[in-house]
């Protein structure tokens, strides 16, 4: 699973895969933006088959938090 | 709803870009009220595998207005070819949106008339200064209404206020050839409401399109973009077995085909051929590339009650047993356009395949094998798009029909001799046994069209004639350089004395008409008939509703009418010439 996270970041945000990590956040890269964490969130969404709440949206702060808000999607799902 | 990539690759791939690369550019600016990043990406890459490069200008966050009252302005400055403005209905009606009732039914239609004659005057604003098309977008009409069940009692209600203000737009330029309007409604529409409302990306951030169905959105403006670049297909070739009918014609027979209101499948061919008329009517040229028998195919042009496509409707038909790549190069050549002008059509991979591989510059749509799914790919290519039909295009089709019948009388005098002779045809005719008989009673049976007198016959009665010595039953069978056709044509003689014979029944099987067969087999009967001193051959012609191919047959030949019969002199005439080979075997 967070291989295919970190591919989506890679691709929304343009940039090498090995570059990201668990602490990544809009101040260690640059193209992250608003806009972008809305295509990385929809995307994210459409991969994992899960929908995330507009609160949850908010409280994306770093790549960390985004893990552990989608594991816990998962993990409710199953 | 085809599959699309994500926006994130469109927006990656947009980066990689080089306007060194192409031949073709152009400038397109998007103005809008509401959050469209990402469009211009999609725009770009969607283009580009087009040939064509696209500089891109994304507007302000809803600072059209400012963009193009500004003389200026960084629109002016990037000077576009096209601009799309797109507006969204709540910015348009304000707290009305959510309220319209709060005030009475003249405060909204002066309302409405307001917010048109505002938009007006922006885009006169727009058209003085810049010669750049415009694209406006009409507003998605809301689906909810705070009143309810009762929305539609209401006198000039939501709805009807925001259709009004759609009508009146695009009524205000119908005649405008620099501003066109983009039917958003629909687009919202064909996609779904709830799909491309997403009230969380409205919140975070004003995106009115749901950022995945951006580059759904892109595919429809291409539509405006490519056409100013005089970019369109004109021409739309289609193969026919599973494509324009079910089943294949040579091995399934006229009446073996699915193709008709009755079954499902049937009813998918009947209306895929209604838009494909449709298109034709408007100025689509259409054309057949097709291995079959031409008769075979021909017979269902001409006598199918549920073929819509007539043979009128293409302006060149290949159908014939050459390969698919050169009877597009042909097509193309004979119509007269480029071959990426051209869209192709197949349900066979292997041809899809072959076609895309040698010529890359058609379009050939990757079709399901499932026919019910033929009407949507054919609605989503949006590549037909002109920016004006003229009366000359509605005509097109026939002006193509008209050149095609030319090139053809031409081929047919200078070629079909030879091409009859390149054919290498042999016709095996025999006297009937019991091997054949079955097949000549069936032929009886199922002939239709090349029989001169449809008389009907079981395999009893077949039987009963071969064994009387006052008639004669032969076989015809026939084959050519591409395969044999088996027993394809039946002659029934009865001799009336030693000095006349009467044709009981002649028929050929559809496979092998218009190939001048008729006459090498009628060559026999005559050569027969003289070696046993008969004087006379008489024919008869029973017309029926579908036996027309052979009402010229016996006069052709050189028969004489007499009253309802026609005779043949055998001693006073001349054979016709054949350009096939006869083998008659015992």
């Amino acid at each position: 699973m967070i291989d295919n996270l970190y591919s989506i970041i890679s691709i929304v945000f343009s940039i090498d895969k090995s570059k990201i990590n668990s602490d990544s956040n809009p101040e260690t890269i640059d193209s992250w933006d608003s806009l972008n964490t809305y295509i990385l969130i929809d995307e994210i969404e459409k991969e994992f088959n899960v929908k995330f709440t507009l609160d949850e949206i908010l409280s994306i702060k770093n790549v960390n938090s985004l893990e552990s808000l989608l594991n816990n999607k998962i993990s409710k799902s199953k | 709803m085809y599959d699309e990539q994500s926006l994130s690759s469109y927006m990656k791939n947009s980066k990689k870009l080089n306007s060194e690369n192409f031949d073709k550019k152009i400038k397109v600016a998007i103005l809008s009220s509401f959050t469209l990043n990402g469009l211009p990406e999609s725009i770009r890459v969607k283009l580009s595998t087009s040939n064509i490069f696209s500089h891109t200008f994304l507007g302000g966050y809803n600072q059209y207005n400012e963009e193009i009252i500004n003389k200026n302005s960084k629109l002016y400055s990037f000077s576009p070819d096209i601009c799309f403005l797109f507006l969204d209905a709540r910015k348009q009606l304000g707290e009305l949106y959510f309220d319209p009732y709060s005030i009475d039914v003249k405060s909204r239609t002066k309302f409405i008339h307001n917010k048109f004659e505002e938009l007006i005057n922006l885009i006169e604003h727009f058209l003085e200064n810049s010669n750049s098309k415009l694209i406006l977008n009409n507003l998605f009409i809301p689906t909810y209404s705070s009143y309810g069940i009762l929305e539609k009692k209401i006198d000039y209600g939501l709805q009807e206020m925001i259709m009004d203000f759609n009508k009146k737009v695009s009524d205000y330029f119908k005649n405008n050839s620099s501003v066109y309007v983009y039917d958003f409604n629909s687009f919202v529409t064909r996609i779904g409401e709830n799909q491309i409302f997403d009230y969380r990306q409205y919140f975070l951030g004003d995106v009115q399109i749901s950022l995945r169905y951006i580059p759904h959105l892109a595919n429809d403006l291409l539509g405006y973009i490519k056409p100013i670049l005089g970019i369109n297909k004109k021409c739309i070739v289609l193969d026919l077995d599973n494509t324009l009918w079910g089943g294949i014609i040579g091995e399934d027979g006229i009446s073996g085909i699915k193709l008709g209101s009755i079954e499902p499948i049937g009813k998918a061919f009947v209306e895929f051929q209604k838009y494909l008329l449709a298109l034709h009517n408007r100025g689509i040229i259409l054309a057949i590339n097709s291995k079959n028998n031409l008769d075979d195919a021909m017979e269902v042009f001409q006598n199918h009650p549920d073929m819509i496509l007539k043979e009128k409707h293409f302006a060149s038909l290949k159908i014939n047993w050459n390969d698919k790549v050169l009877n597009l190069k042909e097509i193309s050549q004979e119509i007269n356009i480029g071959l990426d002008s051209m869209v192709f059509f197949d349900d066979d991979p292997v041809n899809r395949d072959f076609v895309r591989t040698l010529l890359p510059e058609i379009l050939t749509v990757e079709l399901s094998d499932d026919p019910s799914l033929y009407i949507s790919k054919l609605i989503e290519l949006n590549e037909f798009n002109v920016l004006k039909i003229t009366n000359e295009d509605k005509q097109r089709g026939k002006m193509y029909q008209q050149q095609r019948k030319r090139i053809e009388l031409k081929d047919d005098l200078n070629n079909f001799h030879d091409y009859l002779k390149k054919l290498n045809v042999k016709i095996h005719v025999k006297e009937a046994n019991e091997f054949s008989i079955p097949r000549i009673s069936q032929l009886t049976l199922k002939t239709n069209q090349f029989n001169l007198t449809t008389k009907r016959y079981q395999e009893k009665d077949i039987k009963t004639f071969s064994n009387d010595k006052n008639k004669l039953v032969i076989s015809a069978s026939v084959e050519d350089k591409f395969g044999d056709n088996g027993i394809t044509g039946a002659v029934i003689i009865q001799k009336l004395s030693s000095q006349e014979w009467l044709i009981d029944t002649f028929l050929l099987s559809c496979r092998i008409m218009g190939r001048e067969i008729e006459n090498s087999i009628l060559n026999f009967i005559v050569e027969e008939a003289k070696n046993g001193n008969v004087k006379k051959l008489i024919a008869e012609y029973i017309p029926t509703k579908k036996n027309k191919p052979a009402e010229s047959f016996l006069s052709d030949y050189g028969f004489k009418e007499d009253g309802t019969r026609w005779i043949f002199h055998i001693n006073q005439q001349i054979q016709k010439n054949s350009p096939h080979k006869l083998v008659v075997s015992k």
